[in-house]
């Protein structure tokens, strides 16, 4: 009592450490101050006389100190915990401040008041949920929208599924005719047009060689050809998988020869032991 | 102050045991807190430490630059002399000129101490040490000293003679003092500026500073490495320790044997120092310094004057009396009564003329009239309406016939 003012006025015209001044006003951040502005009355340091209440995990504390113990820092602060019902609570700080000034009472009770309000609202948001506000960073969604464009750009994700395409279509995962694209469709069957007058050409030319090999699995589409005292009822199924097979191998060779435009460059001549390597290439050819 | 507050020593080893219960406190910590004076000699003795330094006595001046006088349509300035570079030409030696000399150059003779009355330094001192027995002094500037058992802490002589810093850290964690050696710790940064590069890298905060008395005390080498720790012996308590940066309410940990010295040191209100020759503590002015209590108790409020109500002499605007009724009846409290009887009287004086009552007749009749006309005017609109809907009706009702047969 004797010493607070002395003490307000050097802290106040002084230094103090909990003090925090703003254009408006001035704040104390002091763990006990009950208002949590810089004045005299609300000063926990110029006042020998005072009482706060702090919250812990979820209680209510009324902390007072006195004169009488103003000597000694540990046990300055007197922990009185309050009832959990507000109009209990509200009576005990009566209770505890009887007689104290009308200011450190109110300011007390008002504290209590929000803190228990707080305490509600975060029962609250741990039952419903909350929505949590995350800040948008500029820079990293400007950063990451460009990089995802550039990956996609990199996935090269048309070829792919061709690829992909194709790949089941070899593997005979698609059993009938699919509705293909008409320029692609033409495209492929214009070259396997393209293709077959080739062959025709090149089988003229070696038509003395041509020996029916034990690989009679081997389909050869020439061999359709000359076999043409077979039954009418299959003549369509064949021609069928006749162009089956045509449009694979146009589709396969334009996997295989993707730039190379000019068919009849000169294929590599491979050393086999039998005689009928052209035959055995052709019928490699249509193997898949 | 009629009773001498108390004290107990604590026991080095157990931060709960007390070795001496209630020693008197001595004098010294009754001293009036005077912020002006530890100021004053702050500012002056910090200065005492200074070393001189100075600047190139020809720093800016070594060239032969001479004013081009007047006539040349240039300022006046010495320009340097010669040719063949840039700088030939260029003002020179001037405070405002670039790589001129700097005015007022620094010398060497500047007087960097000053001397202070030692009746103030002694005031100064005395004024430090009794804030730093004051716990809101020492919490406003900054300690950690929530779990400290006492202040001021007064501990046994016993600390005297650690020689290990892991024992003089024990006895700081002991008494609470630990945390305010964790501050110190936690908040060491590099300095901003150039004098990183002279020898001065880091800020370091004030930690507990630990007074000692005996000559022989070996604890100033076991709590030199400790951060923040100061160590210094009674005799030569120094105000730039026990208020640094002129704020007051360093954190003090005294050994006994030092407590016991401050009463010789500084003396008390019954008898001069001993020590410091003539020197007599200084009286406060007032012995209560609280004004509030003083000026409310009963003593004073029986003799002081009732409270004087400022007298109002006019208003600080005039309001005619003559339109503002409020006016008039403070000017004439009968007015107010005048005015109910005149209105009472017209009232009065209204309500049974003929001319009234003609008037009332003829308003009615009026007022009749122009119901009368009202009503059929109203009559014929409504009329009016009606025969408009039907021939809406009537049109559109051909014209639907007339698109059916189409």
């Amino acid at each position: 009592m004797q010493i607070d003012e002395v003490v307000w006025q050097v802290i106040n015209r002084g230094h103090c450490s909990f003090k925090i001044k703003t254009i408006s006003q001035n704040f104390c951040r002091n763990e006990y101050n009950v208002t949590g502005l810089c004045s005299k009355q609300s000063c926990p340091l110029a006042n020998s006389q005072y009482a706060t209440i702090k919250e812990e995990k979820g209680l209510c504390y009324l902390y007072v100190k006195t004169a009488e113990r103003a000597q000694k820092p540990k046990e300055l602060w007197e922990k009185i915990l309050l009832s959990k019902n507000y109009e209990q609570a509200l009576a005990q700080i009566d209770e505890q401040l009887k007689y104290w000034s009308n200011f450190m009472i109110h300011k007390n009770k008002q504290r209590l008041t929000k803190l228990r309000q707080m305490l509600i609202r975060i029962r609250k948001m741990r039952l419903k949920g909350f929505k949590e506000l995350i800040p948008i960073k500029k820079k990293a969604e400007r950063r990451d929208k460009i990089r995802e464009q550039k990956a996609l750009v990199a996935a090269n994700l048309e070829n792919a599924i061709e690829q992909e395409l194709i790949d089941r279509l070899k593997n005979g995962v698609y059993n009938e005719i699919m509705n293909y694209n008409t320029k692609a469709f033409e495209k492929v069957v214009g070259q396997n047009q393209m293709e077959d007058e080739e062959e025709r050409e090149q089988q003229e030319l070696e038509e003395e060689e041509e020996d029916y090999s034990d690989e009679e699995l081997i389909f050869d589409p020439n061999d359709l050809e000359e076999d043409d005292d077979e039954e009418d009822q299959d003549d369509e199924e064949d021609d069928k998988r006749l162009f089956q097979k045509q449009t694979f191998n146009q589709l396969r060779r334009d996997n295989d020869e993707v730039k190379d435009i000019k068919k009849k460059k000169p294929r590599v001549q491979l050393q086999y032991e039998e005689e009928e390597e052209v035959e055995d290439r052709k019928k490699q050819q249509i193997a898949f | 102050m009629t009773s001498v507050p108390l004290v107990s020593v604590f026991s080095a080893d157990d931060s709960s045991k007390v070795t001496a219960k209630h020693i008197p406190l001595p004098a010294v910590f009754q001293t009036p807190i005077r912020p002006d004076i530890v100021s004053f000699v702050h500012t002056n003795i910090a200065k005492n430490r200074r070393q001189a330094h100075a600047v190139n006595p020809q720093a800016g001046m070594q060239h032969s630059a001479e004013s081009w006088g007047t006539g040349r349509a240039v300022a006046r300035i010495p320009r340097v002399s010669g040719s063949g570079t840039h700088r030939s030409g260029q003002a020179a030696f001037g405070n405002q000129c670039r790589k001129g000399r700097m005015s007022l150059p620094i010398k060497v003779w500047r007087r960097w101490h000053r001397r202070v009355n030692i009746k103030q330094k002694r005031h100064a001192a005395a004024t430090a040490v009794a804030a730093t027995g004051i716990v809101p002094l020492v919490l406003a500037r900054g300690h950690r000293i929530s779990q400290v058992p006492q202040i001021p802490l007064v501990v046994e002589d016993k600390i005297e003679s650690y020689e290990k810093t892991t024992d003089a850290l024990n006895f700081l964690k002991r008494f609470g003092a630990f945390e305010d050696v964790q501050k110190v710790v936690s908040t060491k940064v590099v300095r901003a500026g150039i004098s990183k590069q002279r020898g001065k890298k880091y800020r370091v905060r004030k930690g507990p500073l630990v007074v000692y008395f005996n000559e022989n005390a070996k604890l100033l080498k076991a709590f030199r490495n400790v951060p923040g720790v100061e160590v210094v012996n009674v005799t030569r308590l120094n105000l730039l320790q026990l208020a640094p940066g002129g704020q007051l309410g360093r954190f003090v940990i005294w050994t006994q044997s030092a407590f016991a010295h401050l009463d010789k040191l500084f003396g008390t209100y019954r008898y001069s120092s001993i020590i410091k020759d003539g020197y007599q503590l200084l009286r406060p002015l007032i012995t209560n310094p609280d004004l509030a209590r003083i000026i409310n108790s009963n003593q004073v409020q029986e003799k002081v004057q009732p409270a004087k109500t400022t007298k109002v002499l006019h208003e600080v605007q005039k309001k005619n009396p003559l339109k503002n009724t409020k006016a008039m009846d403070r000017l004439n409290p009968y007015a107010k009564k005048q005015r109910v009887a005149a209105a009472a009287a017209i009232k009065a004086n209204t309500k049974g003329t003929k001319k009234i009552k003609k008037n009332k007749a003829l308003k009615k009749a009026s007022r009749a009239a122009y119901n009368k006309v009202a009503a059929s005017l109203n009559d014929a609109t409504k009329a009016a309406v009606q025969e408009e809907q039907d021939i809406k009706v009537k049109y559109f009702s051909v014209q639907k016939g007339a698109a059916q047969t189409e």
